[in-house]
This record gives C-alpha cells, sequence and structure tokens, in this order.
C-alpha cells in the first residue's frame, strides 16, 4: 500500500503525464466526427475502430517517460538496490498508471460510445473492454519503453505495437459480436485471460530488462 | 550437463571451423534439391483443376511462409539459450537469423498478394493471416532496428532476446488463425498428422521445394552468423590467425 | 510423373495468362536470395580485408 500511495503522489505531481493522454484521447474522438462531414449519420460505422485506435495512442503517449526520468537521475538504480522486489514495482507503477488513465479513459469511451450509438447495452459493453485493453495496452507499451530506455519512446512504440494488433483484432470481433449478440462473454474471458498472463509477465521481463540496461 | 555440452561445442571457433567444413556440401546439396523441384513443379506438374497454373506458385511461396515462421522459432529458442546458460554464440545467431527472417517473410507476403490476384480476385486481404504475417515481418524489421539503435552489444543482445522472446507469442497466432478465424487463406495442405491433401504429383515436388530452401537459409543463416562472429570476435586472437 | 505440363515452351512461359504471376514471384525468390548471397560474401570479404590490413 505504501508503495502504491508513494507512486500516486508521484504521478499526481506529473500533471502533464496523466493529463495528457487523456486529453489526447478526448481531441482524438472529437475529431473524429469532423472528418467525416457527409457522413454524420453513419458515425457508428468507423466509430469503434477509431475508439480502439484513440486509446492504443493514448496509452503510447502514457508510457513515454514512465521510467526515463528515474532512469536520468539515478533513482531507478537506487531503487533497484534497494527494493528486492522490483517487478513488484513495477507492476504498482503500472496499475496506478491505469487507474490514473486507464480508468478514466475507458469512461470517456462509455460517454462517447453512447453519445454516438445511443444505445445503453452496447455502451455498457464497451466499458469493461476499453479497461481490460487499456491495461493491456498499456503493459504492452511499458514493456516497449523498458527495451527503448534511453533511445525515445518511438523505438519501443515500433517494436512492441505488433505485439498489440491482436488485441485489437479481437476487439474488433468483440464489438461485432455484441452488436449481433452473440458471444460477447467469451471475448471478454479471452481478454482476462490475455490480461491475467500479461499483468504478471511483463513486471518480471521489465526489470530483467531495466537490470540489463543498469550493468 | 546441458550447460558443459553447449560451452563445448558452442564456442565461436569451433562454430566458424565447422560452419567452414559442412557450408559447401549443404550449400550445394540444397541448391541441386532446390532447383530441381522448381523445375519439376513449375513445369512438369499437372495444372490444378481449380486455381490453373497459378497454383505452381505454391513451391515459391509454401517454403518462404514455412520458413518465415521457423526462423522466429529458432530465434526464440536461441534467446531462451543466451539468457538462462549465457552463450555468446546464441546471441549471434539471433541477429544473424533476423535479417534472413525479414526477407522470407517478405517473400511469403509478396508472393501470396501476386497468388491471390489471379485465384482471390484482389492482391491483399486485411484477413487474420496474411495480417498476422505482416505483423511478423514488422517484428522482425523492430528487432533488427533495437539491436542497430545500441552501441553496446551485450546490452543490446539481451533486450533483443527478450523482445524475440516475448514476440514469439505471435507464432501460435499465425499458425492457427486460418482455424480460429474465417479467412479467405486455405488451410494447410500438409500437417504431421494427417494425411497430405494434394496429389502426391504435385506434393513431392513440393516436399523437395520445402527441404531445398531450408538448406539455402541455413546457409544464409550461417554466413550471416560467420559475418557476425567476424565483427563481434575481431579483437580475439584467434581471429587474426583465422583470417 | 515427370511429362512436360505444356506443348511448347511459350505456354509454359504464358501458362494460360498465370505466367507473370508466377515468373515475378520466381524471379523475386531468387533475386531476394542471390542478393543475401552476394552482399553477405561481400561484407565477409571486406572484414577480412580490413583485419587483413591491421595484422
Amino acid at each position: 500500500m505504501k508503495i502504491l500511495r508513494l507512486e500516486y503522489l508521484k504521478l499526481r505531481k506529473k500533471t502533464r503525464s496523466w493529463l495528457g493522454p487523456i486529453l489526447v484521447f478526448w481531441l482524438i474522438m472529437l475529431a473524429y466526427p469532423l472528418t467525416v462531414e457527409f457522413l454524420q449519420d453513419k458515425l457508428e460505422i468507423g466509430f469503434f475502430s477509431v475508439l480502439w485506435i484513440a486509446i492504443l495512442i493514448s496509452m503510447m503517449l502514457a508510457t513515454e517517460d514512465i521510467f526515463i526520468e528515474d532512469y536520468n537521475d539515478g533513482s531507478l538504480e537506487q531503487i533497484m538496490i534497494k527494493n528486492s522486489s522490483f517487478q513488484f514495482l513495477v507492476s504498482m507503477r503500472i496499475v496506478i498508471y491505469w487507474l490514473m488513465i486507464g480508468v478514466p479513459i475507458s469512461g470517456l469511451s462509455f460517454f462517447f460510445s453512447l453519445g454516438t450509438t445511443e444505445e445503453i447495452f452496447l455502451s455498457l459493453s464497451i466499458f469493461p473492454l476499453a479497461l481490460i485493453s487499456s491495461y493491456i495496452f498499456l503493459n504492452l507499451f511499458v514493456l516497449g519503453n523498458a527495451l527503448s530506455l534511453n533511445k525515445g519512446s518511438l523505438l519501443g512504440a515500433l517494436v512492441t505495437m505488433p505485439l498489440a494488433l491482436p488485441v485489437l483484432i479481437v476487439l474488433g470481433k468483440s464489438v461485432i459480436s455484441i452488436q449481433l449478440g452473440i458471444n460477447f462473454l467469451e471475448f471478454i474471458l479471452l481478454l482476462l485471460g490475455c490480461l491475467s498472463i500479461i499483468m504478471i509477465i511483463v513486471p518480471v521481463i521489465v526489470s530483467y530488462i531495466i537490470k540489463a540496461h543498469l550493468e | 550437463m546441458i550447460k558443459k555440452f553447449i560451452h563445448q561445442f558452442a564456442s565461436p571457433k569451433t562454430y566458424l571451423f565447422q560452419v567452414n567444413r559442412f557450408y559447401p556440401y549443404i550449400f550445394y546439396i540444397s541448391l541441386i534439391i532446390y532447383t530441381f523441384s522448381l523445375i519439376w513443379g513449375l513445369l512438369f506438374t499437372p495444372q490444378d483443376f481449380v486455381q490453373g497454373n497459378s497454383f505452381r506458385i505454391i513451391y515459391l511461396h509454401v517454403p518462404a511462409s514455412f520458413l518465415s515462421q521457423s526462423l522466429y522459432v529458432a530465434m526464440a529458442f536461441a534467446s531462451i539459450t543466451y539468457l538462462v546458460w549465457r552463450v555468446k554464440l546464441a546471441a549471434y545467431l539471433i541477429i544473424a537469423i533476423a535479417p534472413v527472417g525479414a526477407m522470407t517473410t517478405f517473400v511469403a507476403l509478396i508472393s501470396g498478394s501476386l497468388w491471390g490476384i489471379p485465384t482471390w480476385g484482389t492482391w491483399w486481404q486485411w484477413d487474420a493471416r496474411i495480417t498476422s504475417t505482416l505483423i511478423l515481418f514488422i517484428m522482425y524489421l523492430g528487432l533488427i532496428s533495437l539491436h542497430n539503435s545500441f552501441s553496446n552489444y551485450e546490452k543490446a543482445d539481451k533486450l533483443l532476446s527478450w523482445l524475440v522472446i516475448v514476440g514469439a507469442v505471435n507464432i501460435p497466432i499465425i499458425k492457427k488463425s486460418v482455424d480460429w478465424w474465417s479467412t479467405l487463406h486455405q488451410s494447410a495442405s500438409i500437417t504431421l498428422t494427417d494425411k497430405p491433401s494434394i496429389d502426391p504429383s504435385m506434393f513431392y515436388p513440393l516436399i523437395g521445394s520445402i527441404i531445398g530452401f531450408f538448406g539455402l537459409i541455413i546457409c544464409l543463416v550461417l554466413i550471416s552468423s560467420k559475418h557476425q562472429i567476424l565483427i563481434r570476435e575481431k579483437t580475439k586472437s584467434w581471429i587474426k590467425d583465422y583470417v | 510423373m515427370f511429362s512436360f505440363a505444356f506443348n511448347s515452351f511459350e505456354e509454359a512461359i504464358y501458362m494460360n495468362g498465370h505466367g507473370i504471376y508466377v515468373w515475378i514471384v520466381f524471379s523475386i525468390v531468387i533475386s531476394c536470395l542471390a542478393a543475401f548471397f552476394i552482399s553477405y560474401k561481400n561484407k565477409i570479404q571486406k572484414i577480412k580485408k580490413k583485419l587483413n590490413e591491421s595484422n
């Protein structure tokens, strides 16, 4: 709990880091209706694709400076020496980032979905999908940022973005299944299964990768 | 015991000498098999009842597609070997395989696209198999750029190994994509457990082209790894004697 | 099993209109393989030359 609180206070101080991705998400979703011009009544067709990509991009931006400041000022090295379970710290940091960025974005997804489709059940089903997918994307981009720690987040995004694409495929299929009223829960379970593996494995791998950077 | 075995037989010096010894045999045998199978497949097999002569692309597409996934699996094994037993040669092999893997994936994508024009009526379809193969191609490029962005080879090797292991999750997705999703791409014609679904007159040259292409790609990996050893071990005294 | 599948050489090239796809793929595969072999051979030669000069 102490680590969680500390990580929360650290992120809360960096307003740009948590507010920026939320605003970018908001802007992308607002820009979508402006780009379709004559197809205002058919916004629903491309809405979900834009939504998932907006979540993906926001999560990519959210993790941009997740380790770099600590790495540059040497505190990452100190944390690693002091803290016996560095992977636990990494997972707590991801949880805080998700709570402060992923959860608000998922909430916004619900409202944008409701505004576009005007279907309460569909929008309520989008909310858990957004929660799970934002956590998965966050983990993947944390991995990417750990790999390209001092080489810029672009390289990290390049190497981990391909891993996020299968998740996008599943999300697309989930929306279709909700719209057709079939197998929706199975897709949620599939994503939860992936998430449960990712949320255990990624912090462990990230801690090894950061160790390799510091050696 | 495994550790002792690996360290004894996987020293760059021993490996380099073994490569020089076996390379010509593998190269010429593979070249003969590949050339023979291609001539057989492209000119001597009867045309397909449904696809006509365009089916002959199978002799070029299937070996490349098979190798593109196999090379990634090989990289994943090399990565585990490097991270667990710290075998330097495994690290050299990972970065030696990556460009060759990218090339075979590129060939698989291009040949698949060109095959799609006469058979599917489109050169590209955003279906599971093709998209996941494209992801594999981007993965290979990502791995190469990650390795190239670090001047410290040891650090680059470690990071690359971790990424290769994580990225291996894409391989079963590609393999099973034709079964898991409804797709234009046909299911596998050859499996280890079932009887092949194609006629023997088309099947034998296909097996030949896969074996021949496999041999040639092994040769490419061997010279690519030789290149890596020469770069990375250039300060060692044995390299000077070798050159 | 080894009978020529076409009536003439021209027919083997044309392949009822499919020849263009088959032969383009063939040339891409062969040129990719050749390019990789040649480039690695050249790279190895260059390194060997450099190492020889430094010796």
